[in-house]
């Protein structure tokens, strides 16, 4: 029975992970930026929720759109007016920019929200129910559900739409894309802004299970990261399934392993793979 | 690279010491406040020479060189508060201890390439501060308290020491055939392997050399600043400074390093005894100003002229979209 309340807990977190490496994966197999601000955007995600939740009592699921909203055009201004600018540029230097979006951005959250431990803690948050012997939280459930619903309908816009098909052009060949007529500044944008909404709508729905500080970013960058390699690079149905592999992995170790060291663990299986997989992982040179 | 004529190459050098000797004389004339922010420039200099060994010459972009700074630092502490070493061997393992550290990480993340290799050293420096989080002998969350120290002039000299001693080490690699090996890593890794440099050794020598500089400074700054925990030795912002001053300097130089750790810490200290709360905050404008404007480096401008704002407007059109 522990073994599947195991099994569940983990499949549940693995959903929130996906979407986090869904929104990392598209910035980086479009334009070839590794955005290490991605856990700065999934924290400011998650600040939009609590400040709409304590300041005017809006429930964290039905801000979402808000939060979702938000992100995006904050995320299409700041690739519109600011990375467009160095996209091009060796990897080292894209990588440094967004670092350093990264902690311009944690030190006004600081500024804005202070270092205090924060929760999204609607009346619902502590309700349960059981089936069987497995307790599952109603949040946790509902959590998951969102991000399946939000995966599905990333996927379709990216798969079917005209907006989906410009960005996957622009993905494969900037120039031919450009010659075709697609606006490529603006797909840029629009790509990096629908990443940052995939993240806000990560950090939004990471606030009612977990406290949040202006430094939370940082490991879920890693983790972003992590699940991004595991599930092959530039496939979105990857980044869901290796999701749900680092929920289940953290999921396991920390109840077998104990809960001493979840970084370690999702790094120690980066660097596995990295180790063992070497092709087509080291074949994306700059 | 070039041999220069004599008489420059003589009068360099000879610059270079009366400038030591000056600074040496410093901690007796320089008030107490400019000692502490001498101390403070010295380091970030160290670091951004030690970065540059691996960053600069040999072209891999590690982005968790802090790891082996935060390794240095709790060696020092554990060594002298539990074991009771003194100072001198203390240090020194601080200097040797992040170095086999480096050498055994180096192993295999060195055969990553690009965003990977980025990525896995930021990802070591975020394991390094959970494990020391979580080690009873390193004081767990709560840190190490030092034994003080109140001789600030010690510090300096310390300090001081390791720097010439470091960038001794970067004049050496650029005019000598093991830092010619880096530097033809850093240009084409299939073409160094192809003319016979054994990569994969000079890549781990040149990381554990930058470690084992990060990780003395790091044992300096335990004692130093007498009380360490994990949050304040493994900050990724140290990180990002050591790479800023290298590439804003000019990495690969020798002087590049320098000049970015004596510009940049000056403009961050003038601007932060104003507004401490937003020292940081200015470090990452500081990032994303000279990644925009002078992703070459400030040399790149000064030596422009006057034309210095036509070549910061060519930088910021050049990789746009």
């Amino acid at each position: 029975m522990l073994l599947l309340q195991v099994l569940i807990n983990g499949l549940l977190l693995g959903g929130l992970y996906g979407i986090m490496a869904l929104g990392m994966s598209l910035i980086w197999g479009v334009m070839n930026i590794v955005n290490v601000a991605h856990g700065a955007l999934i924290m400011l995600g998650a600040y939009l929720t609590f400040w709409m939740f304590s300041l005017w009592g809006i429930d964290p699921f039905v801000s979402l759109p808000l939060t979702i909203l938000g992100l995006f055009v904050y995320g299409y201004c700041l690739q519109r007016y600011v990375l467009n600018l160095i996209v091009r540029a060796q990897l080292f230097l894209t990588l440094l920019i967004t670092f350093g979006v990264e902690v311009v951005m944690i030190n006004v959250a600081r500024l804005l929200w202070s270092s205090d431990l924060r929760q999204v803690t609607p009346a619902y948050a502590a309700a349960n129910f059981e089936v069987g012997q497995i307790t599952i939280p109603w949040v946790r459930l509902w959590v998951f559900v969102t991000t399946l619903v939000l995966s599905v309908t990333f996927l379709f816009v990216l798969e079917h739409t005209r907006l989906g098909r410009a960005i996957r052009a622009t993905s494969e060949e900037l120039r031919a894309a450009r010659l075709t007529g697609i606006p490529v500044a603006h797909i840029y944008a629009v790509t990096f802004g629908l990443g940052a909404a995939l993240a806000g709508a990560a950090g939004g729905l990471w606030g009612m299970l977990f406290p949040i500080t202006p430094v939370m970013g940082g490991s879920l960058t890693l983790k972003s990261f992590v699940v991004a390699v595991l599930g092959g690079l530039g496939t979105m149905m990857g980044a869901i399934v290796g999701g749900l592999v680092l929920g289940l992995t953290e999921s396991f170790a920390g109840t077998y392993l104990g809960p001493t060291y979840p970084n370690a663990i999702s790094f120690g299986l980066l660097v596995l793979i990295l180790l063992l997989r070497p092709t087509g992982i080291l074949g994306r040179r700059a | 690279m070039t041999t220069r004529p004599a008489p420059r190459r003589f009068a360099t050098i000879a610059a270079a010491v009366v400038g030591i000797v000056l600074l040496g004389a410093a901690p007796g004339v320089l008030s107490p406040f400019m000692v502490q922010f001498v101390i403070n420039l010295f380091m970030l200099a160290i670091l951004a020479e030690s970065w540059n060994i691996i960053g600069g010459f040999t072209g891999y972009a590690s982005f968790g060189n802090v790891a082996f700074f935060g390794i240095g630092a709790y060696t020092t502490g554990v060594l002298m508060t539990k074991v009771g070493w003194p100072l001198a061997a203390a240090l020194a393992a601080a200097g040797v201890v992040p170095m086999l550290f480096a050498a055994l990480v180096g192993l295999p993340i060195l055969r990553l390439k690009g965003h990977y290799f980025a990525i896995a050293t930021l990802g070591v420096a975020e394991t390094m501060r959970e494990v020391v989080y979580n080690l009873e002998i390193t004081g767990a969350g709560t840190g190490l308290v030092m034994p003080i120290a109140r001789t600030p002039a010690l510090f300096f000299y310390l300090m001081l020491g390791i720097l010439i001693a470091v960038t001794l080490v970067n004049v050496w690699l650029a005019h000598s055939r093991f830092g010619y090996g880096l530097v033809a890593i850093r240009e084409d890794e299939d073409a160094a392997a192809a003319m016979g440099i054994d990569t994969a050794r000079y890549k781990t020598i040149a990381f554990a050399l930058s470690g084992a500089f990060a990780g003395l400074t790091g044992g300096v700054f335990a004692y130093w600043i007498t009380f360490i925990d994990p949050d304040a030795v493994f900050r990724v912002i140290v990180t990002i400074q050591m790479i800023i001053m290298a590439v804003f300097g000019g990495a690969g130089t020798v002087v590049g390093p320098l000049l970015g750790a004596l510009v940049l810490a000056s403009v961050s200290e003038i601007l932060s005894t104003h507004l401490v709360a937003l020292a940081e905050l200015f470090n990452g404008v500081i990032v994303i100003l000279v990644v925009l404007f002078m992703p070459k480096g400030l040399l790149e401008v000064v030596r422009a002229g006057r034309s210095s704002l036509r070549v910061m407007a060519r930088n910021l059109r050049e990789y746009r979209v």
